[in-house]
């Protein structure tokens, strides 16, 4: 017995989809999941044989500080100097990340101060000694993360006696950022695989997947707390 | 509305993180009083939840896309309280980690986002709620319009706080000459600047986000949103690289040598970066150490870089 082809199978069809919709969905798929990579891939180069975490963020602060008191232009050059003698030690690729972030903020902060410096040209070079500070306070905080591990970040706050639960609380913001963005990837990439054309309910599907993972969010949180209580937790987040 | 490092002066900064201890102290007291044991890791949770929120892109019209903060939202899900320490948490992340927000302005933001956007919002939701007349508990559309409005109403109160925190810049911190050591606007134009954009489209994008979020939870887990937490829902229900670096050392010592051959090669980066160098008294020597080292980094830098894409193709 042979079987023939059903005669709609034989015509090509030639269907283009509208399109428009759907970019909020590859949006915040790569805002979401560009976070979570840089949270999961903390192997910037200098890990383990840097600083004390501790120190770092006390010279990190610091110098922001200082940079943000200071007025004077020798010490400005100072410290910018020194923090591009320091990157310019690394390697290229860990160079390009720190500068792309500050790159960024600094072309802002131009655009931003454009129409001052414009209106009133003998502000210029005060202008532009904001804009060069937002470059370089961005630079220090860059190199900061770059060469430290949140869970050494965490460590360094718990030295100064700040309460357990506010370090409880950070390291578990952390963690959940990832496994609830994996959550809200995994639903946009599922939404994206069965969307064609225009999304007429673009607001409804915000609500599907932010609404989802609210609940899913106080789910997991209830489970980690009786995780927490099998492991012999007895409500005091003092001693932890 | 994340304000950077610098745009607000060190003593602004200040004033604002003092500002927030009483509001901070307010509601971790209310929230380790009033929040149930087993709802504490939901901070830590709620504040993921938020950062996630700012990081979602909500459609606009023709295409474009646009972030909510969601302050609204989270305050109207998690209550006021928990919703400030939630939002601040993820605002802590967000400068330290991303560089996104100042680490010195983290005050201010959090004055903004988690203080006043909540509140706001939170309160505001309360008041729509109690004018709307006791029937209207059972209508939807009721609780989704009110949530609308506070939200909008919200993010423009926010907006408007980040705009006079802007705007006072000029008149209070000025050089000799008058001139404005941070944000270079005053009211005048801070105020508009910030809040055209806000009335018209990012109070819309928040109104929409809240709602749309809102609206979902409502219907499939009611008893999840802050409003309609009891004490026995919540416990009942469990369902729930040496040679560059001696060619560079030799080139910065050799730097000062350059005031000696004047003509030479010390104006070379001096002009550039420097302008008005002559005037402002920087030591000559330190000016030279000064540029010869950002010279030199800069360049390595940039030839670092200029290697990278060789260096790819090479893998």
């Amino acid at each position: 017995m042979q079987e023939k082809l059903p005669e709609w199978l034989k015509h090509s069809e030639d269907y283009t989809p509208v399109k428009t919709g759907g970019a909020f969905i590859e949006k915040s798929i790569a805002s979401i999941g560009g976070v979570m990579t840089k949270i999961k891939l903390q192997n910037g180069h200098e890990k383990g044989r840097s600083l004390p975490a501790l120190l770092k963020l006390f010279l990190a602060f610091g110098l922001i500080a200082f940079l943000s008191l200071t007025h004077e232009k020798m010490w400005i050059l100072g410290v910018v100097s020194v923090i591009q003698l320091y990157l310019c030690m690394w390697p290229a690729r860990d160079i390009a990340t720190i500068l792309k972030a500050s790159l960024w903020a600094t072309l802002l902060a131009f655009l931003l101060f454009l129409p001052a410096m414009i209106m009133n040209p003998s502000g210029i070079s005060n202008d532009l000694q904001v804009i060069l500070k937002v470059f370089t306070s961005l630079e220090i905080v860059s190199i900061f993360n770059h060469t430290t591990q949140w869970n050494h970040i965490t460590g360094a706050l718990r030295k100064l006696h700040i309460p357990g639960v506010f370090i409880f609380t950070l390291d578990i913001t952390v963690k959940y950022i990832i496994l609830l963005g994996n959550l809200i990837v995994d639903l946009l990439t599922a939404m994206r695989l069965r969307a064609v054309g225009k999304n007429r309910k673009e607001y409804q599907s915000i609500g599907g997947v932010m609404g989802v993972t609210f609940i899913r969010s106080t789910e997991m949180s209830r489970e980690m707390y009786d995780a927490m209580r099998c492991r012999g937790f007895t409500d005091d987040y003092k001693g932890l | 509305m994340h304000i950077p490092e610098n745009y607000l002066s060190p003593v602004t900064c200040g004033v604002m993180g003092a500002a927030m201890l009483p509001v901070w102290t307010h509601s971790i007291k209310k929230v380790a009083k009033e929040m149930p044991k087993e709802k504490m890791p939901l901070l830590g949770v709620g504040a993921a939840f938020s950062f996630l929120s700012m990081m979602f892109n909500v459609p606009l019209i023709g295409g474009t896309t646009g972030h909510a903060v969601g302050g609204t939202l989270i305050a109207l899900l998690f209550g006021p309280e928990a919703s400030c320490i939630a939002v601040s948490i993820a605002l802590l992340i967000q400068a330290v980690l991303f560089g996104d927000g100042g680490i010195l302005a983290l005050g201010a933001n959090c004055f903004n986002m988690a203080f006043v956007l909540p509140f706001v919002g939170f309160y505001m939701y309360k008041l729509l709620m109690k004018l709307m007349g006791a029937n209207s508990q059972e209508k939807s559309s009721a609780h989704y319009i009110s949530a609308a409005i506070a939200s909008y109403m919200g993010i423009n109160v926010a907006a408007l706080c980040a705009s006079i925190e802007f705007g006072l810049q000029p008149m209070l911190f000025k050089d000799a000459a008058g001139n404005a050591l941070y944000c270079p606007y005053d009211l005048s134009i801070s105020i508009p600047g910030m809040m055209i954009p806000h009335l018209f489209v990012a109070g819309l994008v928040e109104a929409a986000f809240t709602v749309a979020v809102f609206a979902f939870v409502r219907k499939t887990s009611p008893d999840l949103i802050f409003e309609n937490w009891t004490t026995d829902s919540v416990v009942d229900k469990p369902k729930r690289h040496f040679p560059v670096y001696a060619l560079l050392a030799a080139l910065i010592a050799a730097c000062p040598l350059g005031l000696l051959a004047t003509g030479m090669a010390n104006g070379w980066s001096l002009d550039v970066l420097i302008p008005d160098y002559a005037v402002s008294g920087i030591g000559e020597v330190a000016g030279y150490i000064i540029s010869a080292i950002l010279g030199v980094a800069i360049l390595v830098i940039v030839f670092k870089l200029a290697s990278l894409p060789m260096k790819r193709k090479a893998d």
